[in-house]
């Protein structure tokens, strides 16, 4: 408490002495109208979130109904050991990593794309018809897109006839080592890139007009101005997008790899969190599940905290 | 400004409500209306296709008859996801209905949550009759430290296997050749099969040889080519995860030897292009629409099922007809056996299970006292009196056909009842006469009597439901059988379309073992020694 | 020189073009033709559905799977429920996560590093689904309306990014200076100026949250047990369920099966309809302020 009472004081101070630095505590009665305003996000944040963060613990403790989630035996890295040291560790990290980094590489360009090619169209109607169609399969469930997979892909389906045609028959698209992530992908940025693409959309309606004219006046070619106004106008949001992007590596899309698993593509499509759900399912697991979850979630903090690291000392664009 | 107003309001009545809400949260108590009866809750976790519990007037009766008025959740999807949350919150109604839909495993983890029905055994004289008669059933129903907290049900009229072998016989004619005994007599019908025009339409390409149901990651189920391993002397029981049981002694077929033939022989198919293509990922639907081909056509020749008309529809159904065990060759053992599943059809754990604290537990003990009753675990399997069921007034009865036309016995059954969901006991001395589609269906499994006969059902069957583990035993099983099924489930299916069996097959095995499969093994035996000993 | 550099231009301009439309029609076939795929297989036989011999045109044209959806009573119960949850949500939504969202794009207020630290955090961990279940329960959220308008996403820390690096990179800090002179306080500028001038990242914002709480289906599963209150996403799972049990037949002993087999995927594929048509309606009221210049447009008049 003093300390706080000499802040303010000495803040009081500044304002006839020299300009001290400006400090949460010095600047509350200034900015009061700003904490007013971000006031009930953090209350809402506070009791939904931050509350139920003491289950966390679970994952140090053996669940004990009786003595409720804090009061378990601690069991330290218990379940961290079995995890690192489970028979299925070393594929189920190569898998979950290959099958994120793959989305993050082919999905990640697909709506800015998108977006700048959409921004190009002159003709109103045709803009309107394109967006709202790549944005439709957005909607559509996960279990029903995966049953869609199922009639398209197989060898007797549309998409079976064209491999066939292609000279590549014997290769069954649903049940292939080769083809599981290809076609994970391909149908992940089929479903998404228009939604995803939305956000881009708006960043480039923010572009000013102004800009535009004097690109033109200076002679610009078409590709001279994506590349010179409406790209650096997309910047900040592509960049911010990356940077949480990279916090998921090791997060993978649980339900609809669950339902394209079969035992042929096994191998390649058991990944952490399908494992996590069997290992739930069979036996109440609890605080292995936790441990396990909390393992990918602390990777891909760290992975956030360095992205954004990089980020902030390269393009100065920061999450905090 | 106004925004900001109407801002700070919301989130005032937002706090407010939370506020008022909190002060009221206990008002659920069960009570007593004025007349006596006893105001309960519960879950039943129904068949997706059984109508609303409001509609059953044999629930109505029984309710009345324990003197207990119950509202009904009603659940048929999403359990799992659900009962956690439910569970680790000490939310639960009085009653909660449904198969297995609280596990052992869930007993031991949430101690203190479930009611001890021993202590309430004396309000229950049709659950103490039934334990009486059938003595296997309190083994199913009594935990490991002495408790009981679910009851079983048992509901007799279930064959002895789910999965039968069907074949074309249309098809064996049109191709000239005889009903296959051997595994290389049905290879060489396979072949005939897809080279020829067996199904007559004009199309020598349209044949589909040989299908199985969609086989899954987590293990083998039923209409499974594992009924081959029948052949080789094994008898598939509750086998999912491949443990089976020989002369009192407790094996896992991933790892003998005669699992090996099966997937060489399955292979030789496989290559020979005898085998349905989309085996491996068609779905369920697809798998059941397949065979039902094209109005008159069959696509189908040779495959597993649970029942000729279920399997095929009643247009193709006629052409089809079951086979008995294969020999794997002329001189190889007679010894065949078959896919021995009459436990799991019949009997089931945990149907019905009581909160601890329910405020009326006698009268809650009454209302399963009183689905135990003959009459009414009759109606819990098949329906009501007078609408699905017709008592003759001596003491017997039969059971109806569809009073819908469009709908066949079995969905029929499944709407009207809890069915095969529900807490029952159809005891052995009932006078019952089945529908015909369950007639039909044990008239289909006369061509595995035989096979029957020659199995100890006590030494040669894996008794899998009626072994009770500790909870410590059963989280280190299922966990080291989630691993060992990664494995062996995506080794089966690259050696049934890939090959290559002779080479992997010793490094698979050392695999197998540093996983820990004879360390389950050896975790289970004792267990399955202590239940014969008191089956004795 | 003017005119040859004027018609080179043009040149690359058609080359240009015919590359940008080039790339829209393939586009366009690739999402579209999936899409026209689940519009005739919703009224077509599912047994040719599933044999691949629907492609172009339905086959065996029936409407019983929307009648079949419809005709559950319980169906437009779960419409009303869920316009409910989706307008009186996301308008909480928006009412917590914008204001918060400019706040922390001021870069003069001190506490944003940290207050943005202590949002992101929770994307990342989080107590799990027992904690916060007993934490509902605490709250006598459970089975009430009040769990799907107030749960741990109701700032959705993404979106809050979004609009944050929006309002950071359209409002200069000159601009609030500028207002500040003329005596304009915090709560002005921002409803006065910043909010007319972000249109875009508002509808945008507005229909993410929208679009979640149409599709939410986990917080009716898990937190709600009375059937009334339910959305519309459970109730269409029940119907989809329900009739999948149809299709499979097995151990049902679904004896002629004509019905199930015939039908069971129809529904598959009119549920989609059914459960998305409302949005698509939406979406088109947004997209008029993406279009080019509508910020600067509504700053001038």
């Amino acid at each position: 408490m003093a300390i706080i009472k000499m802040e303010t004081k000495s803040s009081d101070l500044t304002i006839i002495t020299k300009p001290k630095k400006d400090t949460i505590f010095n600047t509350f009665k200034r900015d009061y109208q700003l904490w007013l305003l971000i006031l009930p996000a953090i209350i809402c944040v506070g009791i939904f979130n931050y509350i139920p963060m003491y289950g966390i613990q679970l994952a140090f403790r053996e669940y004990d109904f009786t003595a409720g989630l804090t009061g378990g035996e601690w069991v330290g890295l218990k379940y961290f050991i079995q995890f690192v040291n489970s028979h299925l560790f070393y594929d189920l990290m190569r898998n979950t990593l290959m099958i994120s980094i793959t989305t993050i590489v082919v999905g990640f360009p697909a709506p800015i794309i998108l977006a700048l090619v959409i921004n190009q169209i002159r003709v109103q109607r045709a803009k309107r018809v394109l967006q709202t169609t790549v944005y439709l399969p957005h909607f559509i469930s996960i279990v029903v897109l995966v049953g869609m997979m199922n009639v398209i892909l197989t060898p007797s389906g549309i998409g079976g006839n064209v491999m066939s045609a292609i000279g590549l028959g014997d290769i069954n698209l649903l049940a292939s080592v080769k083809t599981f992530i290809p076609v994970y992908v391909l149908s992940d940025v089929w479903q998404h890139v228009g939604w995803n693409s939305i956000i881009y959309l708006a960043a480039l309606s923010a572009v000013d007009p102004q800009l535009y004219d004097s690109a033109k006046v200076d002679g610009a070619s078409r590709w001279q101005i994506i590349r010179n106004v409406e790209i650096p106008a997309i910047t900040p949001t592509i960049v911010i997008l990356l940077i949480l992007n990279m916090g998921t590596i090791i997060s993978t899309g649980f339900e609809k790899i669950f339902l394209m698993q079969n035992s042929l593509n096994l191998p390649i499509s058991e990944v952490i969190e399908t494992y996590v759900y069997k290992i739930g399912i069979v036996s109440n697991q609890f605080s292995y599940a936790a441990a396990i979850g909390l393992f990918n979630t602390l990777i891909n903090f760290s992975l956030l905290v360095a992205m954004n690291y990089l980020a902030k000392r390269t393009s100065r664009i920061s999450l905090w | 400004m106004k925004k900001f107003s109407a801002m700070f309001l919301v989130f005032g009545i937002f706090i407010f409500t939370l506020v008022a809400c909190s002060g009221n949260s206990n008002e659920e108590a069960s009570e007593e209306t004025e007349d006596g009866v006893v105001q309960l809750t519960a879950i039943m976790l129904k068949h997706p296709l059984t109508e609303s519990l409001e509609n059953m007037e044999w629930l109505a009766e029984a309710e009345e008859k324990a003197g207990v008025d119950i509202q009904w959740e009603e659940v048929s999807a999403d359990w799992d996801e659900r009962k956690n949350a439910m569970l680790a919150g000490g939310d639960i109604p009085d009653l909660i209905v449904g198969p297995n839909a609280i596990t052992d495993g869930d007993f031991a983890q949430f101690t203190g949550l479930f009611q001890d029905l021993n202590e309430l055994m004396e309000h229950a004289p049709n659950v103490q009759t039934m334990f009486d008669e059938k003595a296997e059933l309190e083994i199913i129903a009594t935990q490991e430290s002495g408790e009981v907290y679910g009851l079983p049900k048992y509901q007799r009229y279930w064959p002895e296997s789910a999965t039968m072998q069907f074949i074309n016989t249309d098809w064996l004619d049109n191709v000239g050749m005889d009903m296959p005994t051997t595994w290389d007599e049905l290879h060489e019908v396979l072949l005939a099969f897809k080279e020829e025009d067996a199904n007559g339409n004009g199309d020598t390409d349209d044949e589909i040889p040989f299908d199985w149901a969609p086989v899954g990651t987590g293990g083998f189920g039923f209409f499974h080519p594992t009924v081959l391993l029948g052949s080789t002397g094994i008898t598939p029981s509750e086998s999912g995860t491949g443990y089976f049981a020989e002369d009192g002694e407790l094996k896992n077929f991933f790892m003998d030897e005669r699992y090996k033939e099966v997937v060489v022989f399955l292979n030789k198919l496989y290559e020979d292009g005898l085998i349905n293509q989309e085996v491996f990922t068609q779905e369920y639907t697809n798998y059941q629409s397949t065979a039902r081909g094209d109005g008159d056509t069959a696509k189908v020749g040779y495959t597993y099922g649970w029942e000729g008309t279920d399997r095929f529809g009643k247009a193709l159904a006629p052409q089809y007809t079951t086979m008995e065990p294969l020999k794997m060759s002329d001189d190889s053992t007679d010894d065949l056996r078959w896919a021995y599943d009459n436990n799991v059809l019949n009997y089931g754990t945990n149907m019905i299970q009581m909160s601890a604290q329910t405020e009326e537990k006698e009268a809650a003990m009454r209302f399963i006292n009183e689905l135990y009753d003959p009459e009414t675990s009759m109606q819990v399997l098949f329906g009501s009196i007078g609408e699905s069921i017709e008592d003759h007034g001596d003491g017997t009865f039969s059971v109806l056909p569809p009073a819908d036309d469009s709908m066949d016995p079995g969905t029929w059954k499944w709407t009207k009842s809890w069915a095969d969901n529900g807490p029952m006991y159809i005891s052995d001395s009932l006078e019952l006469e089945l529908g015909t589609d369950m007639q039909a269906g044990n008239l289909q499994q006369e061509a595995y009597q035989d096979a029957y006969s020659r199995t100890d059902l006590e030494l040669d069957v894996y008794p899998g439901i009626f072994l009770k583990y500790s909870q410590e035993d059963n989280n280190t099983m299922s966990l080291r059988n989630t691993e060992l099924m990664n494995l062996a489930m995506a080794k089966f299916a690259q050696w049934v379309t890939e090959g290559n069996i002779e080479d992997e097959w010793d490094g698979y095995l050392d695999q197998l073992n540093t996983m820990g499969m004879p360390d389950n093994l050896e975790l289970m035996q004792p267990y399955y020694d202590e239940y014969l000993s008191e089956i004795e | 020189m003017s005119i040859f550099s004027l018609k080179r231009k043009s040149l690359s301009d058609v080359f240009f073009d015919i590359f940008i439309y080039g790339t829209c029609i393939i586009m366009f076939l690739a999402v579209a033709y999936p899409l026209w795929f689940v519009i005739i297989a919703s009224v077509s036989d599912s047994g040719m559905v599933a044999s691949g011999q629907v492609l172009l045109f339905p086959k065996e044209f029936s409407l019983f799977g929307y009648k079949e959806i419809f005709s559950d009573s319980r169906i437009w119960n779960g419409y009303k429920n869920t316009v409910v949850y989706a307008t009186l949500g996301t308008t909480v939504n928006l009412l917590l996560t914008i204001p918060a969202a400019y706040v922390l794009s001021r870069y003069e207020f001190k506490a944003r590093r940290l207050l943005m630290f202590f949002f992101i955090f929770t994307m990342f961990f989080n107590g799990g689904l027992i904690p916060t279940y007993l934490l509902m329960k605490d709250l006598s959220l459970i089975n009430t309306m009040w769990v799907f308008i107030f749960n741990p996403w109701t700032v959705n820390v993404f979106n809050l990014i979004i609009a944050r690096t929006f309002f950071e990179h359209t409002i200069p800090k000159e601009m609030y200076e500028a207002a500040a002179i003329d005596g304009c306080n915090h709560f002005r500028f921002f409803s006065q100026i910043v909010l007319p001038l972000s249109k875009a990242v508002l509808s945008v914002i507005a229909l993410y949250y929208l679009v979640y709480h149409w599709n939410n289906f986990f917080t009716g599963l898990i937190y709600v047990r009375d059937s009334g209150i339910q959305p519309l996403q459970i109730i269409l799972r029940d119907i989809l369920i329900s009739n999948q049990v149809f299709g499979e037949g097995a151990g049902t002993g679904g004896a002629d099966g004509g019905y199930a087999q015939r039908y069971a995927d129809q529904i598959k594929y009119g549920v989609i309809i059914v459960s998305t048509l409302p949005v698509l309606v939406i979406y088109p009221f947004m997209q008029k302020y993406f279009e080019k210049g509508v910020m600067i447009g509504s700053v001038k008049g």
